[in-house]
């Protein structure tokens, strides 16, 4: 089921109501119900996915606890059940493709068979997110529970399930376990949420979607045509992907539940580092405690932290698919990650030098588009499967394009950005210290209440005729 | 922090309250606004008031004078293949061609309804030409304007919510309420563009240099200059339509038939045979292999019938023009192998 569909609204609002009616435990039953429900809607098969890791993972960790000479093993039981699903469904053709080239290259002409089978939605992230339970088990720093129901619960959570934000066990599961009360402040703030979140997908995602799409579906793109797509491209996912989170936020709040935030308006980021502090916020953290500290982390130094920093960003870049475009992705801002360090390292600073107070925001504005504009090279690397087109991208002159070609890039640049100018402004609201939590005073609420409307009167009348799914259940 | 239940449940209603009222701007907004000369769409579901063609009630004498045996609807696919005056000949009856370039089933069963039907006429059968997936694709060439105005009346209901179901869903009844009550669906079709138009005001001056631009931008951005899309890609955008539970009921087959049988018409569908490969008819997916199977049983279980020419080894690809489409030169070829497979219904509607 999707967030976007009246079925989902009708599904939710029935629900929460019977929810709400029901004691903690019955809750929980309900709760496992409503998820697998909500996850086989369309696809019934998947459950048996989602039910086997949790059977694993669960069985998993009780073994850990009860065998602690051999939780080792039963890690080893948990990661290769877990990334066998990923890498069966995600990246077996990948795999077999690219061994069928370098063995064909070598002059043993093998064809390996190719799976012709839906990819489970969001499989990456529920796998990851049963992998931090055991792991977190296995580490002793999280105890594993008796309750089968209660890991089910935490593994399928609906509102989040099936693109995010990945939660932790230390997090999420106590708030399974622990009796819920239905707050009215955080059913407002999850009501405000979730009419920002929908306003987010159906007017600016799938708007600016359609410009990128058909920008990227051309065969002779030019300069100014190609980077205005990117740009809408860098809009629609930022927008799709936060709405997603914004929803899955704002419907666990109406449910007693709080997930954490995913993104803290990346787009105003002043360096890579400050930029994956801001982006995919619980996919980062995963990588960081799991990938990156384990490998050494920055207390390596040198050498052995760059090799770090630029593995863990590849795995990520292969989080998001079997295909090389995303490993370039992942390489590049492992790559910028790297750079910036080394800068830092070879021209260390000492004190900055005072600015005048007009400079200042100058000189902040500068490092944030300075910052936007290498995302976007990232974007373009992501959005562009074909590594020819890549390489035909970066090799677009801006002198080349025709006038026609610099007002068409300029035209669809505005339009995307008309429908951004939202998200801008929102987030530099966020940044300028709005975001504060003050308590609720008439204006502040006539205020909010004022935007949910504009927002619920925006999608009426402005929401795209193309509805585009949410770009991350491809992952 | 702590917020006391009294003042919470006030913010909450509040907030609910200013969400679900503000939207009745729009209702102000569209009375300010002065639309452009136009009439409310015999398909609302998707399309704003907009100017139209009259209803054109002259094919209605013509059946009524011509009282034919046999009529022929479809788009270029049966215009490419039947040979009326074979067709008659061969018949022995008058053969009357309702056709269109271009149209859909859409086309299709307003032909059937407002004019074979409202005509009164009894023809012995009724052919209706499609390829593949067409029938249950009510959504497939809606907006060839010029055909379908001219066979739609003010209002068509049904075809509305089975377009309407097709591209919303179960729920589009709710959405049409919501739409209606805050009056979006009026608005939205001059609100929605306002953002391109700012935009094109705003770099382009004058009304007819901005046409002009914005043409050339679409035909820079035009089908022309797309990749083209990977066989694999085509396939399974097509096995996708290829989904025939799915579809029926959003689809306007089961108006036909029903027309149809309300008034003792006999129909029967024909699926032309696409353009042959290597010598052999085009590749037949599994899941189109499955649709095609229950089509069919569809048909024949509500007393119509179907004709499938595809696999019939005597239309080769020599007959082909470009296309689907049958050369002029095979077009009589074409009719005479038509009517020898159907023969057993030319004799059954010989002897009525």
């Amino acid at each position: 089921m999707i967030f976007h569909s009246l079925d989902f609204v009708l599904f939710f609002a029935a629900f929460t109501t019977l929810y709400w009616c029901l004691p903690h435990r019955a809750q929980n039953v309900l709760l496992f119900a409503g998820s697998y429900f909500f996850y086989g809607y369309v696809h019934p098969w998947f459950l048996i996915l989602i039910a086997s890791s949790t059977i694993v993972d669960y069985c998993a960790a009780r073994g850990m606890e009860r065998w602690p000479r051999r939780r080792l093993h039963f890690l080893w039981m948990s990661i290769v059940s877990n990334f066998g699903l990923l890498g069966f469904f995600k990246y077996f053709n990948f795999f077999a493709e690219n061994v069928s080239h370098v063995l064909t290259a070598a002059g043993i002409p093998l064809g390996l068979p190719e799976l012709r089978i839906l990819l489970p939605v969001g499989i990456s992230f529920y796998t990851f997110q049963a992998m931090s339970y055991t792991i977190d088990v296995y580490r002793g720093e999280l105890h594993a529970r008796r309750s089968l129901l209660d890991v089910a619960v935490f593994i399928s959570f609906f509102p989040h399930l099936v693109a995010g934000p990945i939660q932790r066990a230390s997090y999420l599961l106590p708030q399974v376990e622990h009796s819920r009360r239905f707050a009215l402040d955080k059913a407002r703030t999850g009501f405000a949420l979730i009419c920002w979140g929908f306003f987010k997908k159906l007017v600016v995602a799938d708007n600016v979607g359609v410009i990128a799409n058909r920008v990227f579906a051309l065969a002779d793109p030019s300069f100014p045509i190609l980077w205005a797509g990117v740009f809408a491209f860098a809009i629609q996912i930022y927008a799709d992907f936060s709405a997603y989170t914004d929803i899955a936020r704002g419907t666990s709040r109406w449910l007693g539940f709080e997930l954490t935030p995913n993104f803290e308006h990346p787009y105003l980021a002043r360096s890579p580092s400050d930029f994956w502090r801001r982006w995919n916020i619980s996919l980062s953290t995963w990588f960081r405690d799991y990938v990156y500290l384990p490998l050494g982390g920055s207390r390596t130094g040198g050498i052995a932290w760059a090799r770090n920093v630029l593995v863990t960003f590849l795995l990520s870049g292969l989080w998001h698919g079997a295909s090389w475009n995303y490993l370039l992705w992942g390489f590049y801002h492992g790559l910028l990650l790297v750079a910036t360090r080394a800068r830092s390292i070879l021209r260390p600073a000492a004190e900055p030098p005072a600015l005048p107070a007009a400079v200042v925001p100058l000189v902040a504005f500068a490092r944030i588009a300075g910052m936007f504009v290498l995302t976007c090279i990232g974007w373009l690397l992501f959005r562009e499967t074909q590594l020819s087109a890549i390489v035909r991208d970066f090799g677009l002159s801006p002198f080349a394009a025709s006038a026609l070609d610099r007002r068409t890039g300029l035209y669809l640049f505005l339009v995307a950005l008309m429908y951004s100018l939202p998200l801008w402004m929102h987030s530099i609201a966020a940044e300028s210290g709005a975001r504060t939590e003050q308590p609720m005073r008439w204006p502040r609420l006539v205020l909010q209440g004022a935007a949910c409307g504009l927002a619920f009167g925006a999608i009426l009348v402005l929401r795209s005729r193309t509805s585009l799914d949410f770009i991350y259940f491809q992952f | 922090m702590h917020v006391p239940a009294s003042s919470g449940r006030i913010h909450l209603i509040v907030l609910i309250v200013l969400t679900l009222t503000i939207p009745f701007g729009i209702r102000l907004a569209d009375a300010w606004h002065t639309p452009e000369l136009s009439v409310p769409s015999y398909l609302p579901a998707i399309e704003a008031p907009r100017a139209r063609e009259p209803f054109d009630a002259d094919p209605i004498a013509d059946l009524t004078r011509l009282n034919p045996g046999y009529v022929v609807i479809g788009d270029s696919m049966a215009g490419t293949r039947i040979d009326v005056p074979r067709f008659t000949q061969l018949a022995g009856r008058t053969v009357a061609p309702i056709l269109s370039a271009g149209s859909g089933s859409a086309y299709w069963y307003l032909v059937l309804k407002n004019y074979v039907v409202a005509s009164g006429i009894r023809p012995r059968a009724i052919f209706i030409f499609f390829r593949d997936t067409n029938l249950t694709d009510v959504t497939w060439r809606l907006d060839n304007h010029i055909s379908l105005d001219r066979v739609a009346h003010d209002r068509e209901e049904e075809l509305n919510a089975v377009v309407a179901e097709r591209i919303a869903g179960r729920w589009y009844r709710f959405e049409d309420v919501l739409e209606r009550a805050y009056g979006a669906a009026h608005a939205r079709p001059w609100m929605e563009p306002e953002i391109g138009t700012f935009v094109g005001e705003a770099m382009v001056p004058g009304r007819r240099r901005r046409a002009q631009f914005l043409d050339e931008l679409n035909a820079r951005l035009g089908l022309e200059h797309l990749r083209a899309m990977e066989a694999a890609d085509m396939q399974a955008a097509e096995d996708r339509d290829a989904d025939f539970r799915k579809y029926i009921d959003r689809s306007a087959l089961p108006l036909m038939v029903r027309e149809a049988s309300t008034h003792g018409l006999t129909l029967c569908f024909v699926r032309v045979q696409r353009r042959p490969v290597g010598g052999r008819p085009p590749y037949q997916s599994p899941a189109l292999q499955r649709y095609v199977h229950d089509l069919r049983a569809y048909i024949e279980a509500h007393g119509a019938m179907l004709r499938d020419d595809t696999g019939d080894s005597d239309l080769t690809l020599e007959m082909y023009e470009d296309g689907d489409h049958i050369a002029a030169a095979s077009r009589r070829r074409y009719t005479e192998i038509f009517v020898n497979r159907l023969a057993p219904l030319f004799q059954r509607a010989g002897t009525r």
